[in-house]
């Protein structure tokens, strides 16, 4: 392995953040190419923390795009900030001044309200990272503009001409695969899918995140869940949900997992009616019994 | 290895990795040649994983991807790469030839697979046997595509949350409202406004093809070849034993797709059913990417299942969790006597938002406002 990609994945743990090998060199590819990358993977895998962490690592902002149905550009990129500007055109009445400096005055870069696409691309103290989270949720045609965007990161205000990145972003983005990216952003950008994690690798997560729930329970923990996400279920608990359920079993004090306390706790991790209803009772006992035989 | 060497290889790799139906493009090979330069290469596992990364390995494809690389690292040449792959020097351009020809790889795989007879109720014999329709009449024809244009419209009405400048009713849109303000010194004279866009209709198509469904097959082919016509973004899938995207098969291209191609893209065409496998592949490879709120899943199945009814009904369930809504098209349930007693229609059921009769245009026509509701 790559020097560099060691310390990377070193310094992604250090951040509190286990990333197998995949995911350091997808990331340590993503840095040193300049593209963006596209991040797949099941609800709670661990896709927005990545952003996070490397923000941590890099010193920089972490500017996020939430994305939705119905996104649109003057959410996304900029939007003149209009009651400011009625209240500048009043006060200019009096002053007798013309409509082109009036103009002038309004059209300028301290009426504009910048939006995280803008933000990213104007930001003057060095790359900040860009999160698009879920961009799977935004519809088609925000899909192509934001293609653009970021082949050129440039914008074109038509008030104020074509804007420039000072710096190009570091761009993560995150889908939860609701729809198929399209083929010419998927090509755009490098890309990680990325999986459940490995027992091991759950394990060493629970003991960075929650040290309080000691090896014993952790590794209990990490086992449940593997025999769990085997079954057929509709929601797959992410690492998100392993967490909380760690939680929870610290505070009621667990030291060891038992039938009848992952009965009352299964609601943290399993948030489908059909998945609870079926994995309750028998399911449970067996998937202890899974869970021990493995061990 | 010097960097010439690499290019050719990674050429090659691209072209195994597109003869088994792995996409991918001269973009991401030139993607794949830089990360190259930055990863150690002595390391295997450190160059697949790179290569995944910058050849855009989708999810479906890891495991081929995975036993390509193994392959092609260990300097196995793949015996059932086509010929043309293996012969001609220039494997990019070679690929790129082999990927206007997708019909030929395909039927190598599906062939490969067949040998290997791991699918059951899947006999040799049976694959791509090719199966002559009659002509439609023309009457019968034109009817049909006035009624989908009916069919596609109602569908096409539909309302999204997205907002797009109106003129004259809808929601205030203050952007566009202060803007023209501006243009009479500040002063409102008239309000902007914006409503829901019209949102384009999302169809996912699963019609089974089995034997028992051979009387009305040719007529709902012509009906999901119209569909497809009206509503581009349909997608198209047939099921017997085993699942087939028809999609790629009927997209726009030189040829207009006739039922005779789409029967001869099909193995087992008119065989055994096996229902709950089919749609639990469904579920696996395709429910993630095709099917969302939006989508309305059109199931078109006589219900007369051979395979296991729990995994239907997982399936089902799988399916409509995720859809906007769930039809099925059961050309039986046309006859007055019919109950929905054939094991797998029982096991559906709860799944269903529409049981609809489709065994002749007039039911057709009646489930046009089902579909639009």
């Amino acid at each position: 392995m790559r020097e560099e990609i060691r310390a990377l994945q070193e310094s992604m743990e250090r951040e509190g953040y286990i990333a197998e090998p995949a995911i350091a060199t997808a990331l340590f590819l993503a840095i040193e190419m300049r593209k963006p990358l596209l991040i797949e993977g099941d609800a709670g895998v661990g896709k927005t923390e990545i952003a996070k962490v490397l923000a941590r690592l890099l010193s920089t902002e972490l500017i996020r795009l939430q994305c939705y149905e119905g996104l649109d550009v003057s959410t996304a990129l900029y939007e003149w900030d209009y009651p400011k500007q009625m209240l500048r055109v009043r006060m200019a009445e009096p002053e007798g001044s013309s409509p082109a400096q009036i103009e002038e005055v309004i059209y300028s870069r301290g009426y504009l309200l910048e939006r995280p696409l803008l933000r990213a691309i104007t930001r003057r103290e060095g790359p900040p990272v860009l999160l698009v989270d879920e961009i799977d949720r935004a519809d088609d045609g925000f899909e192509a503009f934001l293609l653009e965007v970021l082949s050129d990161f440039q914008v074109t205000i038509p008030e104020l001409g074509t804007l420039r990145a000072e710096h190009v972003p570091y761009v993560l983005l995150t889908s939860n695969r609701s729809r198929e990216i399209g083929d010419a952003l998927r090509r755009r950008c490098l890309y990680l899918y990325i999986e459940h994690p490995s027992f091991e690798k759950e394990v060493r997560i629970i003991r960075a995140r929650v040290p309080e729930a000691g090896e014993r329970l952790s590794e209990q923990i990490a086992r449940f869940l593997q025999a769990l996400r085997g079954r057929r279920l509709l929601k797959a608990p992410g690492v998100a949900e392993t967490i909380d359920w760690a939680r929870a079993l610290v505070r009621l004090h667990a030291d060891r997992l038992e039938p009848e306390l992952i009965e009352q706790t299964l609601g943290v991790l399993l948030k489908d009616r059909h998945d609870l209803s079926g994995v309750r009772g028998v399911e449970v006992a067996s998937l202890l019994e899974q869970a021990a035989a493995a061990s | 290895m010097s960097e010439r060497d690499l290019i050719a290889h990674l050429a090659r790799f691209s072209g195994i990795l597109r003869a088994r139906g792995v996409r991918t493009s001269l973009s991401d090979e030139a993607d794949a040649a830089l990360a190259l330069t930055l990863v150690d290469l002595s390391d295997r596992d450190e160059v697949r994983r790179a290569l995944a990364v910058a050849l855009k390995v989708l999810p479906r494809d890891r495991a081929v991807f995975r036993e390509l690389f193994d392959r092609f690292w260990a300097g196995e040449e793949p015996a059932d790469l086509p010929p043309d792959e293996r012969r001609s020097p220039d494997r990019a351009a070679a690929a790129r030839r082999l990927a206007l020809r997708p019909g030929r790889a395909r039927d190598e795989i599906l062939e490969r697979e067949s040998e290997r007879g791991d699918t059951p109720g899947y006999s040799p014999e049976a694959v791509l046997r090719g199966k002559p329709f009659e002509e439609c009449s023309a009457a019968d024809l034109a009817e049909m595509e006035r009624l989908l244009t009916r069919l596609a419209w109602k569908l096409a009405t539909r309302r999204s949350r997205r907002l797009v400048p109106t003129a004259g009713r809808g929601r205030v849109d203050p952007r566009r409202s202060f803007r023209k303000a501006v243009e009479t010194d500040g002063e409102l004279l008239r309000l902007a406004r914006r409503a829901r866009a019209v949102e384009e209709p999302r169809l996912v198509v699963l019609c089974d093809t089995s034997g028992s469904m051979e009387p009305h097959t040719r007529f709902l082919l012509s009906f999901l070849l119209s569909l497809k016509r009206v509503a581009p973004s349909t997608e198209l899938f047939a099921f017997n034993t085993r699942l087939v995207r028809l999609t790629p098969w009927v997209s726009p291209g030189k040829l207009g797709p006739t039922p005779e191609r789409l029967a001869a893209g099909v193995p087992d065409w008119s065989g055994g059913t096996r229902i709950g496998e089919s749609l639990a592949e469904f579920v696996e490879r395709y429910r993630d990417e095709l099917v969302d709120h939006r989508t309305i899943v059109v199931i078109v199945s006589d219900g007369l299942d051979r395979g296991d009814t729990e995994l239907l009904a997982g399936a089902m369930r799988a399916i409509r969790s995720r859809a906007r809504k769930v039809i099925w098209l059961n050309p039986l349930v046309g006859d007055p006597r019919f109950e929905p007693t054939q094991r797998g229609m029982e096991a559906a059921l709860p799944y269903v938002d529409v049981l609809a009769p489709a065994h002749n245009l007039e039911s057709l026509e009646r489930l046009i406002p089902m579909v639009a509701a």
